[in-house]
């Protein structure tokens, strides 16, 4: 097969990783030399050979026989790229590969057969550990002196210790809060470094997502309240349903929502708006607030990019960043348009599940 | 309902205190400390508590373990266990209700309301029989 035979050999020998490539008969034209290592053979001896015959060289490194048809058995569309996790049993270690797939094809651009390779990913799989490790400690280590602090400061404050003086009260709240805040800031960062580590499971539900918005817009009523501003929610009649885990996407409409409320003026009006395409739905969440200059609209989304004025308000300024990462791990996009004095609009735009919808008064 | 006794199995000095203080602040008798789970199994028979308060990372033996042979055993099998710890994962949590606990507090608890948060698993509790 002539594309094959015009691979470059000696570089991709020089790999760590395991190339495989196949005719459209499903037999061996290359192996590299770093995957012949991997199944110990001499791979002059595989050439031509069906891929089925290396069968009882890779069952005993899986974890059961099923697993064998992932490995050898043909590709779902033979005309796609394909990526998927495979575990490899190398005794009493698991390694974990990474199999990029990919159509081969001639100079004519007919598919001739396919293209594997095999990333070694134990270093990610490593790495992944040790975050989870530093999260799990940070976690307990960091919460378990924010404790015994705010359990004291609050058993003062409920006068469990005796009259205080007004001095003290004033101090005491301004201790509580300055927690209260800390508090916030770790959950936060342990929030965002979970996400990141794709150790968030999100429980996917068909929902109206005027459902989890209306629960936002409930829980920040009393902060709109003590702020002077109005909430607003509008919506259509009918909307797509969405497939979204509807906690974490009430997290995301109180991270904008309590943004825009912070932002708008006393008196203000927030809007919450929902509408939707045939294959999305969206919520723009709108102020009347201050705007975001051109400038600093790039870096809105990025950790610890906060105003001073939102800083003063007690934001830890990673609201935005986590919402933009969970908004990603529902495949859907978050971004900002602003004007100057006039105010912002926060978007997110989700993909819908085609034919499912609910109407008005079912959220 | 009222609750009396309460077992806290608990490493930390400073929040043994404050459970202590917060707890009886609201009326509770008495709160028996256990420094880690080994103590508290040794403890409960005497004890009799109403409800056992455990944390989760104790030397020795931690808390889901313990949780484990209360839950095991038929003498102490029908004392509510609820997780009080800084174990936050999800994970963590379904595990501290796995080994057979009521509920799972996550620190930092508020102290105010800590009574309140353990009636009321306490009462869910018993009208899930």
């Amino acid at each position: 097969m002539q594309a094959v035979a015009a691979f470059p050999t000696e570089i991709l020998d020089s790999l760590s990783s395991g190339i495989l490539a196949l005719d459209a008969e499903r037999r061996i034209v290359f192996l590299n030399r770093a995957l012949a290592r991997r199944l110990r053979i001499e791979r002059e001896e595989w050439m031509g050979k069906p891929v089925g015959a290396l069968a009882s060289l890779v069952e005993p490194h899986l974890s059961s026989p099923e697993a064998l048809d992932q490995y050898l058995g043909p590709p779902e569309d033979p005309r796609a790229r394909a990526s998927r996790e495979l575990v490899w049993q190398e005794g009493e270690q698991l390694i974990y590969l990474r199999e990029d797939s990919a159509p081969l094809r001639d100079g004519a651009g007919r598919v001739v057969g396919r293209l594997y390779a095999y990333h070694d990913l134990s270093r990610e799989k490593e790495i992944d550990r040790m975050k989870t490790e530093f999260i799990a400690v940070a976690s307990h280590e960091l919460r378990t002196p924010m404790t015994s602090i705010k359990g004291s400061i609050d058993l003062l404050l409920s006068g469990f210790a005796g009259d205080i003086s007004a001095e003290t009260q004033e101090l005491l709240e301004i201790a509580q809060k300055g927690c209260e805040r800390l508090i916030r800031l770790i959950n936060d960062i342990l929030d965002l470094a979970k996400i990141e580590a794709g150790q968030i499971k999100l429980k996917l539900v068909k929902t109206d997502v005027a459902e989890p918005v209306a629960r936002s817009i409930r829980g920040v009523k009393s902060f709109a309240d003590q702020n002077e501003v109005t909430l607003q929610l509008e919506r259509p009649e009918s909307l797509p349903l969405v497939e979204v885990d509807r906690d974490r996407i009430e997290q995301v409409v109180t991270n904008l929502l309590s943004n825009a409320i912070k932002f708008s003026p006393a008196k203000g009006l927030v809007r919450v708006q929902i509408t939707a395409g045939d294959a999305w739905v969206q919520c723009s969440v709108i102020d009347q607030g201050c705007g975001i200059p051109p400038e600093e609209l790039p870096k809105v989304f990025d950790k610890f990019q906060q105003a001073a004025d939102s800083r003063r308000k007690g934001g830890t300024g990673l609201g935005l960043a986590i919402a933009q990462a969970l908004v990603s791990e529902h495949k859907g996009k978050l971004w900002v348009e602003s004007r100057v004095n006039e105010g912002s609009r926060f978007t997110f735009r989700l993909p819908a599940i085609s034919g499912a919808a609910s109407a008005a008064g079912s959220a | 309902m009222n609750i009396s006794t309460v077992l806290l199995a608990e490493d930390d000095a400073d929040i043994q205190k404050l459970v202590r203080m917060s707890l009886c602040f609201r009326g509770v008798k008495e709160v028996v400390i256990a420094e880690n789970g080994e103590d508290c199994l040794a403890l409960v028979s005497k004890v009799k508590p109403d409800v056992i308060l455990l944390d989760v990372m104790m030397p020795r033996m931690d808390g889901f373990e313990t949780c484990r042979r209360l839950k095991a055993n038929p003498e102490t099998r029908s004392i509510p266990v609820i997780f009080l710890t800084a174990k936050a994962q999800q994970f963590e949590v379904k595990q501290g209700l796995e080994v057979g606990g009521l509920g799972y507090l996550i620190k930092p608890f508020d102290s105010m309301t800590l009574h309140d948060e353990i009636l009321t698993l306490l009462n869910k509790g018993k009208s899930q029989g």
